[in-house]
């Protein structure tokens, strides 16, 4: 043995009864558990008085950048997460051609809320394929990854700048199904693609100019290996959201593949949206289509400053545009009255401050007694509008006040909690590793055991372990991986039951160049164990142990 | 297998359509005028985004009006 977990509580993923005992981990596995066990030599991990489960599995991420300049992705891995799904939403770093990769930049930037240094010399581009881009990662991987591979940038591939202005011909379908074989011989886990996205120029992604004919025939390809699809829909639009399920059904009935749409937000403005979507899931579900709309844990909570352009106000055209300015630009129109009286009408209908009075100020200003004071209560001192408190600190501040929309959804634990619970909702849309500047994307598990387990009640400990851990490895096809139970990785994830949390949103600068990004620290995690590693425990922090695989292969199969 | 409850119908554009050639293909008999404006006015949320009016290939269009 190389590892004995000692006397910890074990939540094997199963959803069965939790059960008292160590568990032995051998060459990257789990090799037995339950009741003591004993092999000399072995390193002990004292688990006693805590939960022993199997590693986390977050399958909606964009790790895809930081994954090449940090390969533990933090702090996912000390959140108990050992398997992450990069790729989603239609993007991905591969295929690539050189040629591509500014646009495809672009996209992320966009889309993802990615800062410039994220991508400007923090790593080398050495890969123009799927499996270049897989050795790239393997070279310090510290983490499991189940890559999706992104409709978009398959478009692109195929079509170059045509990607975004027709549909493909018979010769491109087959060049991009083919194309698709081979990331999918390479080890990616399946096909992402958009409905919704728009690029840095505001203009949509290549996946949105592909007609449902494309995309049938990508899934064609999915069925050959019996791998996801993964979509964006009109989240929005609960009559959209109704098609796109259909349009799922048919495919995963057709092809025999799992499909997933992310996210799937409760909403006070629309509590309709939720329960008509989970009918429509239930139905194709029960007609054995396999279509799983993804949910987060956490409500919805929306960080900013008027530097970069927040998606917060992609849906306010004026104040969209003013955002995406330079800054000379910007503090130019925002100083000028005419332009200000058009953003504030835009922003302000009715001129009575509803959108923005409940927004706090977060941070960046030299009166630290503003910090938490809501716009509202801020105006009504001065005897102006939110919105024209909002912009007055940030041009006194240099553009650098912070401010934070917190719960503006997905904030009704009642109704969340018991979505959560449903059998047909897939737990993840936790978009870990992007909006990076907006807000924490980390923490969700802890959300989930802390908050709807322990403190709520809404579904059983083994019950929200099952969700993120064998449920997840058996939508997405992950061998191996899921369960502790002999043979399966040894994924594990120990923690105190009493404590497992979020920790509180907070501003880091471990960004390449000293780049911001909001993060949330682990709470009662204890340790984290990636393929039979000590991979991060709360009493040393990470360890150095590049051990992670591509986990659309059996572990142990391919070694970082 | 299980059957469907009735849900809005909507239909994906082909490709080389523009709205006078998929109304006539889901509104047959319609004058393509009056086929186009119904359909138009079923499909709002083509509208409010860009490019404004015009569908894409991965569109849900509407065939029928939202429901009262």
């Amino acid at each position: 043995m190389d590892w004995i977990i000692r006397s910890g509580r074990i939540v094997d993923g199963s959803g069965l009864p939790a059960f008292e005992g160590d568990v032995a981990l051998k060459d990257g596995k789990v090799v037995r558990l339950g009741g003591r066990i004993e092999a000399e030599g072995a390193q002990v991990f004292d688990a006693t008085g805590c939960i022993v489960a199997p590693g986390f599995i977050d399958p909606h991420t964009h790790f895809d950048v930081q994954l090449l300049w940090d390969g533990q992705a933090r702090p996912a891995l000390e959140h108990g997460v050992t398997t992450i799904v990069p790729g989603n939403c239609s993007l991905s770093l591969a295929p690539l051609k050189a040629g591509d990769r500014q646009r495809v930049v672009g996209m992320f930037q966009q889309i993802e809320e990615m800062p410039d240094a994220a991508f400007d010399g923090a790593f080398e581009w050495r890969w123009e394929s799927f499996d270049g881009y897989l050795a790239a990662l393997k070279e310090s991987l510290s983490i499991n990854v189940a890559p999706l591979v992104g409709h978009s940038v398959i478009r692109l591939w195929v079509m170059g700048a045509a990607a975004t202005e027709r549909a493909a011909t018979a010769e491109e379908l087959a060049a991009m199904q083919d194309l698709l074989a081979q990331c999918l011989e390479a080890g990616a886990v399946g096909l992402s693609t958009s409905f919704v996205d728009v690029d840095e120029n505001l203009m949509p992604v290549p996946s949105r100019y592909a007609h449902l004919e494309e995309l049938d025939a990508l899934a064609a390809v999915l069925g050959r290996y019996g791998r996801m699809l993964q979509v964006v829909p009109e989240f929005y639009a609960t009559d959209i959201t109704l098609a796109r399920v259909d349009q799922l059904a048919e495919l995963s009935l057709r092809y025999g593949i799992p499909t997933t749409f992310s996210p799937l937000f409760d909403s006070a403005a629309t509590p309709d949206n939720v329960p008509r979507v989970m009918a429509r899931v239930a139905e194709q579900m029960a007609r054995g289509a396999q279509v799983w709309p993804q949910v987060q844990t956490r409500p919805i909570d929306i960080s900013f400053t008027f530097e970069v352009a927040s998606l917060l106000f992609a849906g306010l055209p004026k104040w969209y545009r003013t955002m995406r300015m330079g800054t000379e630009e910007k503090i130019a129109a925002l100083s000028d009255p005419e332009w200000v009286a058009q953003l504030l009408a835009e922003a302000e209908p009715g001129g009575n401050g509803v959108r923005w009075a409940g927004v706090q100020v977060r941070g960046g200003v030299s009166d630290a007694s503003l910090v938490g004071q809501t716009l509202g209560a801020l105006a009504e001192v001065q005897g102006t509008s939110p919105a024209q408190v909002m912009i007055d600190l940030s041009l006194q501040h240099n553009l650098e006040a912070s401010f934070i929309a917190a719960s503006l959804g997905h904030n009704d634990s009642d109704r969340v909690g018991a979505l959560l619970a449903d059998g047909n909702v897939h737990v993840g849309a936790s978009d870990a590793g992007a909006h990076i500047q907006s807000f924490a994307t980390y923490g969700d598990t802890g959300y989930l055991l802390g908050h709807f387990v322990r403190d709520r009640g809404a579904l059983s400990l083994e019950a929200a372990i099952k969700k993120i851990t064998a449920d997840t490895a058996r939508i997405w096809g992950l061998p191996g991986r899921g369960q502790l139970a002999p043979g399966f990785a040894g994924d594990v994830a120990i923690f105190d039951a009493a404590e497992i949390d979020r920790c509180a949103e907070e501003a880091c600068f471990d960004m390449p160049e000293e780049g911001m990004r909001y993060v949330r620290a682990s709470k009662g995690m204890v340790g984290v164990f990636v393929n039979g590693a000590l991979s991060w425990s709360k009493a040393s922090g990470y360890a150095d142990a590049p051990v992670g695989q591509i986990a659309t292969q059996l572990p142990g199969a391919a070694s970082a | 297998m299980a059957e469907l409850s009735g849900c809005r119908a909507f239909t994906a554009p082909k490709p080389g359509e523009d709205w006078a050639a998929l109304a006539a293909r889901v509104l047959p008999g319609t004058p393509e005028g009056e086929a186009v404006e119904k359909l138009q006015s079923w499909n709002l949320h083509l509208f409010a985004r860009h490019p404004r009016g015009q569908f894409l290939g991965s569109d849900v269009v509407f065939t029928a009006p939202p429901a009262a």
